[in-house]
């Protein structure tokens, strides 16, 4: 509000010995009460304050105020205290797309509701599908084909592995909680909802140590092979609905979980400076 | 330069609100430089400063519809500027500038005319010498709650002390503020 109190203002002199603090406090306190409701003492004031210093300020606001808004899980992710650049890398993941995001979310609960209504008897979808989400979400997740920040990914000073890892675990996030609540309407024993966990944290970094050799692509496709090959051949077999995810076979999968990770750190070991072991 | 200035400062913010940048300069030019050079009095670092209007102009874009239009503009930009301050200050204390109570003695030193100091002293009456017979704890506390709008809580993260012993001062303040006032008018030159 412009009101021009009294008629009197403050003379340049006066302001300027504010502005360098030439004032004492209640001096310099009676002149804020009156320029603070004073507009023609406020624009006196900004005809004595370095103008580069404001402008610099309006450069800045002016750029915060026209860019444009971030897309909203960016904005999610950055609520929940990611810095910004990190998850704007997270977005540009094809696996971390609602897209993407919406089709694991159906199969697997289509999965789930072919096993709840065959009684428990057909438990097979479900593990067929459930510990493959997230190695295909893992496996979407980074490579010059799916990537759309690839080419700039492959220039920054960033690392590589970093990257993947990150996404890796962003995919896991995303993909796990809503495989665990869908395996609590799994019939059956209460262990079998998290049973599945098992080979889904296996084939993870199988999935990591294989690709760092031939690729994402080829990689993901071994090891969609190999666990559909396990799932299908325990019911040709005649063997139980929940065979796949009992305690030996849990084992087996930890064994080749750790093999991986001991590839996946024997390559890091090698190739530090290249930073390419995945 | 004050291109439109028959218009409010509460339309302009309404008009903010409604995503007109023009608005937001014409507010800029209107109350930034005061904004600067209030804060430069309070704080060392130009940089802090510059960042501290930049977050407030950002904020009123961003959340300009939560304007009240009962008080006045300039008043509520102070109030997000120096909260903002306060806090991005609780780990620097070097850079804090505290008000110099006693006249400092500079070579340059202009000091205002009787006329301007009559003027000014309007704003205050015979508080302002109350206040310069204040201790210097006394005073920091009036100054950053009376005067600069921050709560108690708020006022003992700029000085440096615990809320309680902002709340105590400023009563006692407030105690020997009104005793003060109450003396028959003596020396007031």
């Amino acid at each position: 509000m412009t009101t021009e109190t009294q008629g009197w203002h403050a003379d340049p002199a006066l302001l300027s010995s504010y502005l360098a603090g030439a004032l004492d406090a209640v001096t310099g306190a009676s002149v804020e009460q009156h320029v603070n409701r004073c507009g023609s003492c406020r624009r006196s004031v900004s005809h004595l304050l370095e103008p580069r210093l404001v402008e610099r300020t309006w450069a800045g606001i002016r750029d915060a105020v026209e860019r444009p808004p971030l897309p909203v899980p960016i904005r999610l992710a950055r609520r929940l205290g990611l810095p910004e650049p990190t998850a704007v890398l997270l977005a540009a993941a094809a696996s971390l797309r609602s897209a993407w995001l919406v089709g694991a979310f159906l199969s697997l609960s289509f999965a789930t509701l072919a096993a709840y209504l065959s009684g428990g008897t057909a438990l097979a979808p479900f593990l067929l599908v459930a510990p493959l989400a997230p190695v295909l979400g893992v496996a979407a997740a980074y490579g010059p084909r799916q990537d759309s920040l690839e080419a700039l990914v492959a220039t920054a000073p960033y690392g590589r592995t970093r990257l993947i890892l990150l996404r890796t675990l962003a995919v896991l996030v995303s993909v796990l909680p809503f495989t665990a609540l869908l395996g609590l309407a799994l019939p059956g024993p209460l262990w079998l909802a998290a049973a599945w966990l098992g080979p889904a944290l296996a084939l993870v970094p199988v999935l990591l140590a294989l690709a760092g050799f031939v690729g994402p692509r080829v990689a993901a496709t071994v090891v969609l092979l190999g666990w559909s090959s396990v799932v299908v051949a325990s019911t040709r077999r005649g063997l139980g609905p929940s065979w796949p995810v009992e305690a030996g076979q849990q084992g087996v999968y930890l064994v080749l979980a750790l093999a991986a990770c001991a590839v996946i750190a024997v390559r890091l070991g090698i190739d530090r400076q290249r930073g390419v072991a995945l | 330069m004050g291109i439109i200035p028959t218009v409010t400062d509460a339309a302009l913010v309404a008009a903010v609100a409604d995503g007109e940048t023009g608005a937001l300069r014409e507010l800029y030019e209107r109350h930034g430089a005061w904004l600067h050079a209030r804060l430069l009095r309070r704080c060392n670092d130009p940089e802090v400063v510059v960042e501290v209007v930049q977050d407030t102009f950002v904020a009123l874009w961003k959340d300009a519809r939560r304007f009240r239009h009962d008080g006045e503009v300039g008043a509520w930009l102070w109030g997000i500027a120096f909260r903002r301050m306060v806090s991005r200050l609780r780990s620097r204390h070097d850079v804090v500038l505290l008000p110099e109570w006693d006249v400092p003695a500079g070579p340059r030193h202009v000091l205002p005319s009787a006329e301007d100091l009559v003027l000014l002293g309007i704003e205050y009456g015979d508080l302002a010498s109350a206040l310069r017979r204040l201790s210097p704890e006394f005073r920091s506390v009036v100054q950053a709650v009376v005067l600069d709008g921050l709560t108690t809580k708020e006022a003992g993260r700029l000085l440096g002390v615990r809320e309680n012993t902002v709340k105590t001062r400023l009563h006692r303040a407030k105690a020997q503020l009104r005793a003060a006032l109450a003396e028959p008018q003596e020396g007031w030159r």
